[in-house]
């Protein structure tokens, strides 16, 4: 038999061998965590407070909402057809920001300790002398912990499902809601494994796990405003052009995948979060202000000329030159007395999200596969890495034998 | 390959282990055939549980090799611990686990095939004498009771070696006694067993092959009869000299009767030496006039013996009290 034969051979197994370490992690995790009634009860809670959510809102937004399609006069100068769909956007909303907030605390607890507490409860040493390799290992602490809040995330699906009644959200935003929440916890899921496995007492790792989620929802926020600002006001930038941060920063901040998600509900792009997007997006809103012939525009592009009658604005609405008149067949404004003319740009929805969920993920495998290093006995880390071929002495077709 | 009987099921050569520059071991050659029961006898720090650790393939050694059925443990480390069950000196139990889901999963842990896990729990539980207590909760178990479980976790792949650093620490003396029954049982199942403890009689009638550390280094092994014979044969003898120490004991190191020079402490002119010698007493006279011929002035000629115990201590424990410093 040739040695790639043997090989080939050897591979299959060792997938088996990987599934069935998942597996028996899984199964003595899960067996313990539904032991009693606390699983039970943390499910039950996290159901009924979004229910209340929802409740809540419904209360808060149905009487305005119901006013406003029976009189008109919509935030936005809108008129619409009927209050369901308002109602349905708001209890959406609030429901899909305040899971994300739930799974932001409740994932990482779940893996912040996976391996620290067996370290800290010596029981690390006698798994890791299991011919278990340490991928298994990892991966099944994790997947034990994303059953759990997968299964949270899931179970509320009905609460959320209330909106297609009435209408505001399609089920398109509820999958991307559940995409949003699922890569959430899992990445934040693999924070906390990584902490755990890198630190040596559950509690470092736990403050560790917290302060980076922070980091990934705050933190990006403030690094993102700081450096708008600070380029914005860069010498070389004479009229105060709006220079932003690069948007992948926002790329791994689940708070923002959210807002997209929710943004795109909003009525036509007006909106709150519509409108973080659209700042995220560079759609600074540009205004034309003029003091009797004199008209400005506010993004940086000079004086308006007088007798200007309208302004060239692109399809956002954006306007795209200031120091024209508007050429023939062009999508203009005019601008009147005072504040001429404010042009929100539209946002662009559905572009974060899918960003997120990749960065996400990507940051999930990579902070996975560190965490199997850190898995490996401190004493044998170095020493695993020249995994030699075995020895003439050990057959290896009489050892997988004896592995049945 | 032929599998000869002879193959040791564990085999070192020079293994040396340093934490931070400090010397763990300074070079362990051991050797332990199929069947036996060694005993690793030390005082705390010696090396034992480093040792131990090294054959878990939960560190890696400075240098050396050590295998385990003849395979290297940094050759292939799954196929090591497939055939190794390891019970270590301090160990902890899950939260939340029943005594059958704890022998469960560590039997799923080593692939044991699901419809032979059932009756294997039941099998190992009476061999440890907890059958009825096989719906408890692990962390429910008193202290001697954890230790009986965890030697079942360490049999339910049917390894062919365990490794148990000391499995009857923090035990009184009743559950001392059923530790030893039980470690006899699997004697008699034809384990190979590695067992250490710091206290020799407690190990002397259940070993049959001993081996005493000190500071990292094997200063005795053999069959335990061998052990005790030399052990009693050797004298302790007490030289006191005025000439050259090194002279000395570079004189002495060339009769192969005796062993390495165990204390140095000098007084003025006066030099004090403890050696192991391994004769009679006509052979003591003997080496008394040889080493005067020799030329070395002996002021001082005595000798301490000399029960297994005794000698044990002597063997190991001048260190003991630097021992506690440095811990």
């Amino acid at each position: 038999m040739t040695t790639a034969t043997i090989s080939r051979a050897r591979r299959l197994p060792r997938l088996r061998e990987f599934g069935s370490s998942v597996a028996t992690i899984m199964v003595k995790e899960l067996r313990s965590r539904f032991r009693g009634r606390r699983a039970f009860v943390i499910i039950t809670v996290y159901l009924a407070v979004l229910a209340l959510i929802a409740y809540g809102v419904y209360a808060v937004v149905a009487p305005s909402a119901r006013m406003q399609a029976q009189f008109g006069g919509g935030e936005f100068g809108t008129t619409f057809a009927n209050a369901s769909a308002t109602i349905g956007q708001a209890v959406f909303t609030l429901l899909s920001l305040f899971q994300l907030l739930l799974v932001c605390f409740i994932a990482p607890a779940f893996t912040a300790g996976a391996i620290s507490l067996e370290r800290e409860k010596q029981t690390l040493d006698l798994l890791v002398t299991t011919p278990m390799r340490p991928g298994g290992i990892v991966v099944g602490k994790l997947l034990a912990a994303l059953a759990f809040v997968g299964l949270m995330i899931v179970a509320a699906i009905p609460i959320s499902a209330l909106v297609l009644m009435y209408g505001g959200a399609a089920i398109d935003d509820i999958v991307r809601q559940q995409v949003v929440l699922l890569v959430t916890a899992l990445g934040l899921g693999a924070i906390g494994l990584f902490w755990s496995a890198l630190v040596k007492r559950t509690q470092a790792a736990t403050v560790l796990t917290y302060a980076t989620v922070l980091a990934l929802t705050v933190g990006t926020v403030l690094v993102f405003i700081f450096w708008s600002v600070v380029s914005t006001r860069d010498s070389d930038n004479q009229f105060g052009t709006p220079r932003l941060a690069p948007e992948q920063l926002m790329w791994v901040n689940p708070a923002v995948a959210m807002i997209d998600v929710v943004a795109n509900t909003e009525f036509s792009g007006y909106g709150p979060f519509s409108s973080i997007i659209s700042g995220l997006q560079g759609g600074v809103s540009s205004s034309v202000v003029c003091e009797g012939d004199v008209c400005f525009t506010t993004d940086g592009g000079g004086a308006v000329p007088g007798g200007v009658k309208s302004l060239p604005v692109d399809v956002n609405g954006v306007v795209v030159n200031a120091g024209i008149d508007c050429p023939p067949n062009a999508r203009c404004v005019e601008p009147r007395g005072g504040v001429a003319a404010v042009f929100d740009p539209q946002p662009i929805t559905g572009h974060f999200w899918p960003r997120f969920a990749i960065s996400f993920a990507a940051l999930s495998l990579l902070l996975t596969l560190a965490s199997m290093r850190l898995v490996v006995p401190a004493g044998m880390r170095f020493a695993f890495r020249r995994l030699r071929p075995a020895k003439a002495g050990v057959d290896p077709i009489s050892s997988a034998e004896a592995d049945k | 390959m032929t599998d000869l009987p002879a193959t040791p099921i564990v085999e070192t050569r020079g293994l040396v282990k340093r934490y931070d520059g400090e010397l763990a071991l300074a070079g362990i050659d051991l050797v332990i055939g199929p069947g036996e029961i060694y005993g690793l006898v030390g005082p705390n720090g010696a090396g034992k549980t480093t040792t131990m650790k090294i054959l878990a393939t939960l560190l890696a050694p400075t240098a050396g090799e050590a295998l385990v059925c003849g395979i290297g443990i940094s050759d292939d480390p799954i196929e090591v611990r497939r055939r190794i069950g390891y019970m270590p000196d301090f160990y902890g139990v899950y939260d939340d686990m029943r005594v059958w889901e704890y022998l469960d999963f560590f039997a799923r842990c080593y692939s044991v095939p699901a419809g032979r896990r059932a009756g294997m729990i039941g099998e190992l539980l009476e061999i440890v004498g907890l059958g009825d207590k096989r719906d408890a909760y692990v962390e429910a178990l008193s202290r001697g009771m954890r230790q009986r479980l965890c030697l079942a976790h360490t049999l339910v792949h049917d390894p062919q070696l365990l490794i148990l650093d000391e499995p009857a620490s923090g035990l009184d003396p009743r559950a001392r006694v059923d530790m030893r029954e039980i470690l006899r049982e699997l004697r008699g199942m034809g384990k190979t067993i590695l067992v250490s403890s710091h206290i020799l009689p407690e190990l002397a009638e259940l070993c049959t092959s001993v081996g005493i550390i000190d500071r990292g280094r094997l200063l005795r092994s053999g069959r335990i009869e061998e052990i005790e014979q030399s052990l009693r044969a050797t004298a302790l003898l007490r030289i006191e000299l005025l000439s050259d120490p090194v002279l000395a004991i570079e004189w002495l190191g060339t009769d192969h009767r005796v062993g390495d020079v165990l204390e140095v402490s000098s007084d003025g002119g006066l030099t004090r030496l403890d050696v192991p010698f391994d004769g009679s007493a006509d052979e003591q006279a003997a080496f008394l006039r040889t080493m005067i011929e020799a030329g070395l002035v002996v002021s001082g000629f005595s000798q301490t013996t000399s029960d297994l115990e005794e000698i044990f201590l002597k063997v190991t424990g001048h260190q003991g009290n630097d021992e506690e410093t440095a811990a």
